[in-house]
């Protein structure tokens, strides 16, 4: 892949590459600071219960245990990341009256090593009294259900409404409805790194805390409402984090226990939750009750779509109101529908909460999309591509009230996945090849924190020497962000790749930003970072300008370290002597830019949209049901392919965790108990089960976007789950509509199929 | 009551004084200071605790200190020869076999046991060799792509 | 968390069995620690003493003559895998350990310590009863030998008494035209087994009747057992697809499987049914070759 560009679009070592590859990358994890403590955190296991009494005395004695806390040692405060809407504040972490879920924190510990931490824990003696507990969001609903917040009728946590047009009156217009229910589960993210934080509060008042997180902006700000501290006396520092996935931006139970231990101690403490609290108690995706009514014309055309998803909330409201909300918002994706109307219910039950996880909410919709259009295409006769090219959205289309899409490749997509399956050629006996289109958003344009607007600030400077200091909040979780800004620093400020050594992710040092969800950050903080850029090469040029003297009418740029005339690029001086005396003109001061993004009058969800479609091929054994996933080919368009290794990277382990909720995922419980918090138990795709993965790019121009670019992080979690049961449907003729779809579901379906044949 | 332990990592002679509940990874990352490499489960079901034990690739989680008493252990920290990285380690950068980099050091040394056993593996040879060790981020196929090239002659090392 | 012992590291057979004999109840022996160490590490099993056993070099061999082979109770299952001799005369065993877990499990854990774990969704018992294997297991006293197929008494339990170790497995050279396979059947390829069928047929010569037929149920009950039922369908006769159909039938309702949040048992018995068809329809491909 050539570029047209100097450094961006070029294939690169990652940033952090060789610190990665050598192990010398230090995580949270790997964090041991003198005098520090081991921490570990009681939970309950009751899923629903009044706490009467906590007697801590037998753990205090053990020998090696410093501290024992409860919630009576916080300032009992409830947080909650929909910090402007004070009731959706629900969350406590250390419960002080009631527990609400399995899992649910009462205490922790701080000892002088993890076991005696841990056989600390069962010396804490407990008094619950259990009170009647409900799981489905269905049963939570209901009248006479167990009411699991004080003033919370009927268990609803948040209600979300999107509509446009009539669609009662359209549907009465339609040729042909199909009404459909389907039931999406929940899925782990299964981070590498578990959630773990080392917390260390000096005498001096101020909390230093290094943490695994997606953004230690929230993380800073949720500490100082919850401990009543001042943002500026808690520095939070993202050090390189194994994984996020959407689990690491709210306060958690790692975090908070290891904040008040370290404030009662005046010692660090470091709490590294285990594999097991991280399946039962580090929040989950959100399960849904999925009802959609779909109304064509006999040509294809769709006038309307009526969606409804009960969720099931778990214990808090977390972030699962804007999953309530997403979802919704692409159950209209990525198709013109005229006619839209979706009503979303987010229900609490006594199960773990249910909050973000990369898609957020809609894996869960285009899974429902997807088959259902495919449903109604088999109905009118009408190819899935045709179907989807009918309705498809094209650039510049305003979605009524809600969105304005400016680049849209979806149906150069398309024409590259008919392509494909046609040069898959006619396939043997139970192969079947499944598509399924999505659109999704780069970076969220609401913000329910603290203020309006969504933004993302950074900064850079110039050093003497002519390298680079690049500032940003922005957290790399592994997504490659360090790489990506970094890529477009250079790019803005005509220097390598090399020169630009980035700091990201430390409220002590870095402008903030809101952090690495929703597939923010490259076009948002990418956007800031060149903005910074941009500002350090104008104070740059504008001496280089007085020094040069050219006539007024010619510009001058900077491309790779050569400060130039635009209009005689050979003309000019190297970029190292400009940086010299410019900072010498300055007083020895580097040279500061600063660049910030905050998107205005862009919608309500995003700047910017990415679309693709994916075909997945799948083999059936159909005396067993057991299916393999033999390919899996993406056309996708994400703008100006800023990383292009990056990208890559990015596309195909989505299609690892995306085809895991399609494939294995899954997290049955049994009375709020989830039965397999195990590596060993919870089902993942690994290199022998992975299927072929083919990328196609397709190339488009986001004017949004720093240098056009756009999300590639998140989008692809969204089809493969629909893909592979359109696939399977092509494959044996049998559509299955919950997940994960297990090869005893599809020998199920297999077998009444054959039955209704006789 | 603490027992002695001796044994080579990186080539280097060590001596300590381990419980015997103590874990082979715990030796290394705790009393060794060798932090590269990292747990993520506890069942055994991961693979980023994969060091090389006497040539062969061991879930250092799951193997008491002790019984590696006498024992050639090779971490990621022991790799590069120097300054000069590994073929799998140049591989592995060109190819972004890795993203948030905590699985990494467990494919490598899962990765160079394998070539070690058997310098030209096939791809099915390449997937077994690794399906031990979970990935969330890559999707496996970048670090396969990277392993092929170091099977089919790219990375030639310096002798 | 692993709570503290004491470990003892024999250095002989026999310094083992003089351990065993003197702490009985009080010790638990270890090998590889593949399967124990993760037990140990959820607070399920807590000895007061390890007898580690792993340094026992003289336990780990793999001897072939013209009876059999002989593996010693401590060869790992890779040295299993990778052997010429197993690939060679009993390639079902290899192949089985080929997916068994990971590499790096396989490097270090034994096969003795896979059958003492006693899980019935193991994958060597299986493999070991269809091949008609013997044990022999060691004490003070002395020997004794016993069919692997009566060494499981229970889910992850044994008929080994305190004091006793496992020392040999034994596999009988398989007769002419007899042929052996293995499947497990799982959603992720190296999982345990949700339900797996071994089978080694021998055939008559020339007529291809079956003389003599072993099928095997990992998964499908309390502990590996043998579709005895099922082999009587087929053994002696000529086998056809409608015999192989009708063993699987009754393979089928002779296994006792559970419902877990993997399968339920109805789908465990359609599970049966089908593999043990497909399982006997390779060994007597196998046998032919």
């Amino acid at each position: 892949m050539s570029s047209k560009y100097s450094v961006i679009g070029h294939r690169v070592h990652n940033v952090d590459g060789t610190e990665k590859v050598t192990g010398a990358a230090r995580y949270t994890f790997d964090v041991v600071l003198p005098n520090m403590l081991y921490g570990k955190v009681l939970r309950s296991s009751h899923p629903h219960a009044k706490i009467l009494k906590i007697d801590t005395s037998k753990a205090e004695k053990l020998i090696g245990v410093k501290a024992v806390v409860t919630g009576k040692d916080t300032p009992g405060h409830k947080q909650g990341i929909w910090r402007r809407f004070p009731e959706l504040c629900d969350e406590e972490i250390l419960c002080r009256k009631k527990v609400r879920y399995i899992g649910d924190p009462v205490a922790a510990v701080a000892a002088v090593d993890e076991d005696t931490a841990e056989e600390a824990l069962d010396l804490i003696e407990v008094e619950y009294e259990p009170l009647p507990a409900v799981f489905d969001p269905l049963e939570a609903i209901k009248e006479d259900a167990p009411q699991i917040h004080d003033g919370v009728e009927l268990n609803i946590n948040v209600t979300r409404h999107i509509e446009w047009g009539d669609v009662d009156e359209a549907f009465k217009k339609c040729d042909h409805i199909r009404e459909d229910q389907f039931k999406c589960p929940s899925q782990a993210h299964v981070c590498m790194e578990t959630h773990d934080a080392v917390a260390d509060f000096g005498y001096n008042g101020k909390l230093t805390v290094w943490t695994s997180s997606q953004s230690s902006y929230y993380i800073q700000r949720l500490f100082a409402d919850m401990l009543d501290m001042s943002e500026s006396d808690i520095r939070v520092m993202n050090r390189h984090t194994g994984g996020g996935f959407g689990s690491k931006f709210e306060l958690d139970s790692a975090q908070f226990p290891a904040a008040i231990l370290s404030m009662k101690l005046h010692r660090p403490v470091k709490i590294v939750l285990t594999r097991e609290e991280e399946f039962i108690a580090t929040k989950r995706r959100t399960p849904m009750y999925y009802y959609l009514k779909l109304g064509a014309k006999k040509d294809g055309t769709l006038l309307a779509k009526e969606a409804r998803a009960i969720t099931e909330g778990g214990a808090y409201t977390a972030m699962g109101a804007t999953a309530l909300y997403l979802t919704g918002f692409f159950s209209s994706f990525p198709y013109k529908y005229p006619n839209y109307r979706y009503d979303g219910y987010r229900v609490y039950t006594n199960t773990a909460p249910t909050s973000a996880m990369r898609g957020f909410g809609a894996p869960q919709s285009t899974f429902v999309g997807e088959s259902q259009l495919d449903m109604m295409a088999e109905d009118l006769g009408i190819d899935p591509i045709e179907i989807r090219r009918k309705n498809g959205m094209t650039p510049d289309y305003v979605v009524p009230g809600q969105a304005f899409i400016q680049s849209c490749g979806l149906h150069q997509c398309l024409d590259k996945i008919e392509d494909h399956i046609k040069e898959r050629g006619k396939l043997p006996p139970n192969h079947g090849i499944g598509i399924a289109a999505y659109g999704f958003m780069s970076g969220g344009i609401f913000n329910w924190f603290n203020t309006p607007y969504a933004f993302s600030a950074a900064l850079v400077r110039i050093n003497v020497d002519g390298k680079v200091d690049l500032y940003t909040g922005a957290c790399d979780i592994g997504q490659g962000s360090n790489t990506t800004l970094s890529m477009i620093c250079a790019e803005e400020l005509g220097v390598r790749l090399e020169d630009v050594r980035i700091f990201s992710g430390d409220t002590g040092i870095c402008p903030p930003d809101l952090g690495a969800w929703g597939s923010r950050e490259t076009l948002m903080n990418g956007n800031a970072v060149k903005r910074a850029a941009a500002d350090a090469k104008r104070q740059l040029l504008e001496f280089a300008a007085a020094k040069m003297g050219p006539n007024i009418v010619y510009d001058l740029d900077i491309k790779d370290r050569f400060v130039h005339l635009v209009d005689r690029p050979e003309r000019g001086i190297s970029y190292f002597d400009v940086v010299k005396e410019a900072i010498r003109g300055k007083d020895g001061n580097a040279i500061i830019g600063r660049g910030y993004y905050t998107p205005h009058r862009k919608g309500m969800i995003s700047p910017a949209y990415s679309f693709g479609v994916q075909a997945a091929e799948v083999a059936v054994d159909t005396e067993t049901g057991k299916y393999k996933l033999v390919n899996v080919t993406t056309a996708h368009e994400s703008g100006t392919v800023i990383n292009p290794v990056g990208i890559e990277g990015q596309l195909e382990g989505a299609i690892m965790m995306a085809g895991g909720y399609g494939f294995c995922e899954d997290q049955p419980m049994d009375e709020g108990k989830i039965l397999n918090p195990s590596i060993a138990d919870y089902k993942l795709i690994r290199s022998l089960d992975m299927p072929e993965t083919e990328i196609l790019e397709i190339d488009t121009y986001e004017p949004e976007g720093p240098f056009g670019a756009k999300e590639a992080g998140e989008g692809l979690t969204n089809p493969t789950a629909g893909a592979i049961g359109n696939a399977i449907y092509k494959a044996v003729g049998v559509r299955i509509n919950d997940l994960p779809i297990t090869p005893e579901k599809v020998l199920r379906a297999l077998k009444e199929k054959q039955k209704k044949k006789k | 009551m603490k027992q002695e332990l001796k044994l080579t990592v990186n080539g280097q002679p060590y001596e300590v004084y381990v419980k015997p509940k103590t874990l082979l990874v715990q030796v290394l990352r705790d009393h060794l200071g060798l932090t590269g490499t990292k747990r993520g489960c506890s069942d055994s079901s991961c693979g980023a605790c994969t060091v090389m034990l006497n040539g062969m690739a061991v879930k250092s989680c799951s193997i008491l200190a002790l019984q590696a008493d006498g024992a050639d252990i090779v971490t990621v920290e022991g790799l590069a020869r120097g300054t000069e990285l590994h073929p799998l380690q140049k591989a592995f950068l060109d190819h972004g076999a890795y993203q948030c980099g905590f699985c990494t050091s467990g494919m490598l040394m899962a990765s160079r046991s394998l070539l070690e056993e058997n310098p030209k593996p096939t791809k099915e040879q390449i997937k077994e060799g690794i399906d031990g060790n979970i990935c969330r981020c890559t999707g496996y196929n970048s670090i396969i792509r990277a392993v092929t090239a170091v099977v089919k002659g790219e990375y030639k090392e310096e002798k | 968390m692993i709570k503290d012992f004491e470990r003892l590291a024999p250095k002989t057979l026999k310094e083992a069995l003089t351990l065993l004999e003197e702490y009985k109840d009080d010790c638990k022996v270890i090998a590889g620690g593949q399967s124990l160490l993760i037990l140990m590490r959820q607070g399920l099993v807590a000895p007061k003493y390890l007898v580690d056993i792993k340094g026992l070099s003289e336990l780990a061999y793999i001897k072939d003559d013209k009876e059999g082979l002989k593996l010693g109770a401590l060869t790992t299952h890779r040295a299993i895998e990778k052997s010429p001799v197993i690939k060679k005369k009993f390639s079902v065993l290899a192949e089985m350990e080929q997916r068994l877990a990971s590499i790096q499990t396989r490097n270090w854990g034994t096969i003795g310590g896979n059958i003492c774990h006693a899980d019935p969704a193991g994958d060597p018992i299986p493999v070991l009863i269809a091949l008609n294997a013997t044990l022999t297991v060691t004490g003070l006293k002395g020997e004794r030998n016993l069919p692997v197929e009566d060494f499981s008494r229970d889910y992850f339990e044994t008929v080994l008494e305190p004091g006793e170790l496992l020392t040999e497995i034994q596999i009988p050279a398989l007769p002419p035209r007899t042929g052996a396979a293995y499947t497990k059947f799982n959603v992720i390829e190296s999982d345990l087994a949700t339900t797996s069928v071994g089978v080694s047929v021998t055939l008559g010569a020339g007529d291809g009747v079956c003389q003599d037929i072993r099928i095997a149920l990992g998964a499908s009950a309390p502990t590996p057992m043998r579709a005895k039922k099922a082999e009587a369908v087929l053994k002696g006769k000529k086998i056809t697809d409608a015999l192989l159909k009708e063993a699987g039938e009754v393979a089928s309702t002779e296994a006792e499987p559970i419902s877990d949040i993997y399968a339920s048992d109805e789908y465990r018995r359609e599970l049966v049914k089908v593999l043990v068809a497909r399982v006997a329809r390779e060994a007597i491909a196998r046998a032919k070759a």
